[in-house]
């Protein structure tokens, strides 16, 4: 009976993400059934949902804990920098493990400042944006960094897909498979209850902060294998590129009682590229697409955070 | 059993701003025994309990346990030292399964090779729990599936089953079914016979007697005595609990005054999710209306109804002519004022001066043309802080800095100022010394004399005894009794009806 009930929760949970799935690709099928949604197209937009996917799983165990890190978007473009100049000198190896501890550091200089200076995490992370974005037009002067063309292979299938493979398996071991994930839950629960039940509760921050930043990497990797170059962003351009892994953080928060978030995550990015490339298809001015993004958002806000009645909103 | 000490509490003292907590307790815990820890509000017995399980630390003062000095800084070091606790609120963390929440902590036993084994996890949690009898309740579970009752039952099972040496049991069968506390009984005594011990904290005094060996008494932060359970009755507990003189001079002094048969606002049939149950009550002019009852009984939830703050309830709230309220901002215009019992968060605005503070509401009439006057303000502030004889440097000086009294008598000075019909006051000298209090009550009394119409909710019972023409005692959640003010009324009448 029990069984049975857990059961009916996670079916639940399943039919509405598939059903809202269909129902995006349905809506612009039938707007345009000849230029959206066939087969190859929708590997297409899997495969854009893979970089804010991975980006997304570790931006997840930040806003469980009730965080956030906008500094994503400006550590994918600052590892990216260095990554293309350390890859193209000595090849793979450097490419992956430069970006990665690149990023992962700024993950663990975010986790610090957090926690030293007691400021809101919003805050914190946007000046650190600020700086890094800072830093990596600092770094390129102006000039786009291009991507050795021998070192593309996570720019397409099947590389890209084993790869991204790869960190959702670790996001999963990190979150099911560690005291980490557990922990994380814990003081996203009731952070003073956690720290009296004797958890560490700021080494767990800096470290979900250490997992954003390492998991933006492996986004970076991906990015920069796509567009095969990378540029130095300002004026808090990066910010756009953190969005899209929070979006899929927000869907993986609405179901997180019914399904793996990892996966809500993924099914969010790709609900999410479909609306863009379809709202592309079907001609919709950028202006008018940012708006149905917004929208989007809030929505999903609203599904996702039932606010009780009378509680403080901030 | 045996007199063997297991735990010595030597001069504990424990102090939240001004008000002490805890002074200079001492007493001793023997091993094997079942020992009841009893007190009114505010005694001191939760702060004294939190400190041995390391949720604070004593200001000064030691603990010894078994022979060595002892201090934790969480639970789960107070649980490696063989001590752990199944407390008041909830002690669950939800989104964590009930395996998870019962091995917080303690996940080392079951990593292998860099992976946490949830299987083995969820396994041993099962089996304990079947150990225990709770068939029902899966280690795989999310907790938040579980009601509160099943979710202590995971929490008796959390916090025994490594055997520690103290259990220390925190009114914890408030929130059980007679079957509910059945089970606890059964695993207290369970403890006492493998030599192990409880520290036992419970308002209902029967139980208390039924399961105790010894019964130690707080009073007022102070260690009475402790003495054997079969030595004793109920009746001899309660005056041990309650036994001061009760000190006169700070109340009013009138009795018999005839109460207006006017009444002005009411509450009718009021139920809300989970506190209160088919509460109804009437407010007549110029009476200080006191209500009762354990901290968590509904009380306070009252006063929330009755502003306006809290709007989902069933049944009806009106004025005499009928209207009813729908907002805090509705409440206001009307007339009500209402001061939390939460006084930092809810009714001051630390940060904030004396001046701002007092003139928050009034800024309307403290307009020239369409700017708000500074020097009507000024002279307003001052005025309404003299008038309540608010001890401060001067109306800049900020909220945050005054003692509790004092930010209290702002609170006042803020509501007497836009001068309201109703008042409702939440725990109002909660926390606040004796000279304070005295002010606060003789504002009470001028109000009363004006014809303003009170509500007073109160923890300390001799405060409604000593102020209100009526009171109304609550128990979980529903009236249980109601007292009109005469020279006689005892504390022990109310506090019958109150556990």
């Amino acid at each position: 009976m029990e069984k049975k009930m857990r059961m009916d929760r996670r079916a639940r949970g399943a039919v509405t993400l598939l059903g809202s799935c269909l129902a995006v690709y349905l809506i612009f099928k039938i707007i345009r059934p000849n230029n959206f949604g066939s087969l190859s197209n929708l590997f297409s937009y899997l495969q854009q949902a893979l970089m804010p996917a991975v980006a997304g799983c570790g931006l997840y165990f930040i806003v469980i804990m009730g965080l956030f890190d906008f500094s994503i978007g400006a550590n994918i473009v600052l590892s990216a920098l260095i990554g293309v100049i350390v890859g193209n000198k000595i090849g793979y190896v450097g490419f992956v493990i430069s970006i990665v501890a690149v990023a992962s550091l700024l993950g663990l200089i975010n986790g610090i400042v957090y926690v030293k200076c007691r400021i809101p995490s919003i805050i914190v992370t946007i000046g650190l944006m600020i700086i890094y974005e800072c830093l990596g037009a600092l770094l390129a002067s102006g000039s786009v960094f291009t991507l050795s063309k021998d070192l593309g292979a996570f720019g397409h299938a099947p590389m890209n897909i084993i790869f991204s493979l790869i960190a959702f398996a670790i996001a999963y071991y990190f979150l099911k498979c560690t005291k980490i994930g557990i922990y994380t839950y814990a003081i996203g629960s009731n952070e003073k209850s956690a720290e009296n039940m004797g958890i560490n509760v700021k080494k767990y921050k800096v470290i979900a902060f250490v997992l954003a930043g390492f998991f933006a990497g492996l986004m970076s990797i991906l990015t920069v294998s796509y567009g095969n170059a990378m540029s130095p962003s300002t004026n808090m351009a990066s910010m756009s590129r953190s969005f899209t892994p929070l979006m899929g953080c927000f869907f993986a928060l609405a179901f997180k009682n019914s399904i793996n978030p990892i996966i809500s995550i993924i099914a969010g990015e790709f609900i999410i590229t479909m609306i863009m490339s379809g709202l592309i298809v079907v001609g919709v001015p950028s202006t008018l697409q940012n708006l149905v993004i917004g929208v989007t958002l809030i929505i999903i806000i609203l599904l996702t955070c039932r606010v009780e009645r009378d509680a403080v909103v901030k | 059993m045996g007199n063997q000490v297991l735990l010595e509490i030597d001069n504990i003292s424990k102090a939240f701003g001004i008000t002490k907590a805890c002074k200079n307790i001492t007493f001793t815990i023997n091993k094997g025994e079942i020992h009841g820890l009893i007190g009114e509000n505010g005694s001191g017995k939760s702060t004294l309990t939190s400190m041995i399980y390391g949720l604070q630390s004593p200001d000064e003062g030691r603990f010894v346990f078994l022979g060595k000095e002892y201090k934790a800084h969480n639970q789960l070091e107070a649980n490696v030292a063989g001590i752990s606790a199944i407390v008041q609120e909830a002690g669950t963390l939800s989104g964590l399964t009930v395996a998870q929440n019962m091995f917080l902590g303690k996940e080392k036993e079951f990593i292998s090779n860099g992976f946490l084994n949830n299987k083995k996890m969820n396994v041993a949690a099962d089996s304990l729990l079947k150990e225990y009898g709770f068939e029902t309740i899966k280690g795989a579970d999310i907790v938040d599936k579980y009601n509160f009752e099943t979710r202590k039952f995971m929490e008796i099972v959390k916090a025994t089953y490594f055997k520690p040496e103290l259990v220390i049991v925190d009114e914890t069968t408030t929130a059980l079914s007679q079957d509910g506390r059945e089970i606890l009984y059964e695993q207290m005594d369970k403890i006492r016979n493998s030599g192990r011990t409880v520290i036992f904290i419970s308002h209902d005094l029967d139980e208390v007697m039924s399961k105790t060996d010894r019964v130690s008494v707080l009073r007022d932060g102070e260690y009475i005595t402790t003495v054997n359970t079969k030595e004793i009755t109920a009746d001899n507990l309660k005056e041990l609990m309650v036994g001061r003189k009760v000190d006169n001079r700070y109340y009013r002094t009138d009795y018999g005054t005839p109460v207006s048969e006017q009444v002005v606002y009411s509450m009718n049939h009021v139920t809300t999710k989970g506190l209160l149950k088919d509460v109804s009550l009437e407010l007549h002019k110029g009476e200080i209306l006191g209500i009762g009852g354990l901290s968590d009984c509904g009380i306070h939830e009252i006063g929330r109804v009755l502003f306006g703050a809290e709007r989902n309830y069933e049944g009806a709230v009106k004025f005499s002519d009928g209207k009813r309220i729908n907002s805090i901002t509705e409440a206001i215009a009307e007339g009500i004022a209402y001061t939390s019992k939460d006084r930092d968060n809810e009714s001051v605005v630390l940060n904030a001066s004396i001046k701002n503070n007092i003139c928050m509401m009034a800024y309307d009439s403290l307009k020239k043309g369409i700017f708000i006057s500074p020097s009507k303000c000024n002279s307003f502030a001052n005025k309404f802080a003299k008038k309540l004889s608010v001890k401060m440097q001067g109306i800049e000086q900020d909220v945050a800095g005054l003692s509790g009294g004092n930010k209290q008598k702002v609170v006042l000075a803020r509501w007497l100022a836009i001068n309201p019909e109703i008042l409702i006051f939440d725990s109002p000298t909660r926390g606040i010394d004796i000279k304070v209090k005295a002010d606060i009550y003789n504002v009470m009394d001028e109000l009363r004399k004006e014809g303003k119409s009170i509500i007073m909710i109160s923890e300390e019972i001799m405060e409604l005894i000593g102020m209100c023409d009526r009171i109304l005692i609550l128990k979980n959640g529903a009236v249980n009794g109601e007292f009109v003010r005469n020279e006689s009324l005892q504390e022990q009448d109310l506090i019958k009806k109150m556990i």
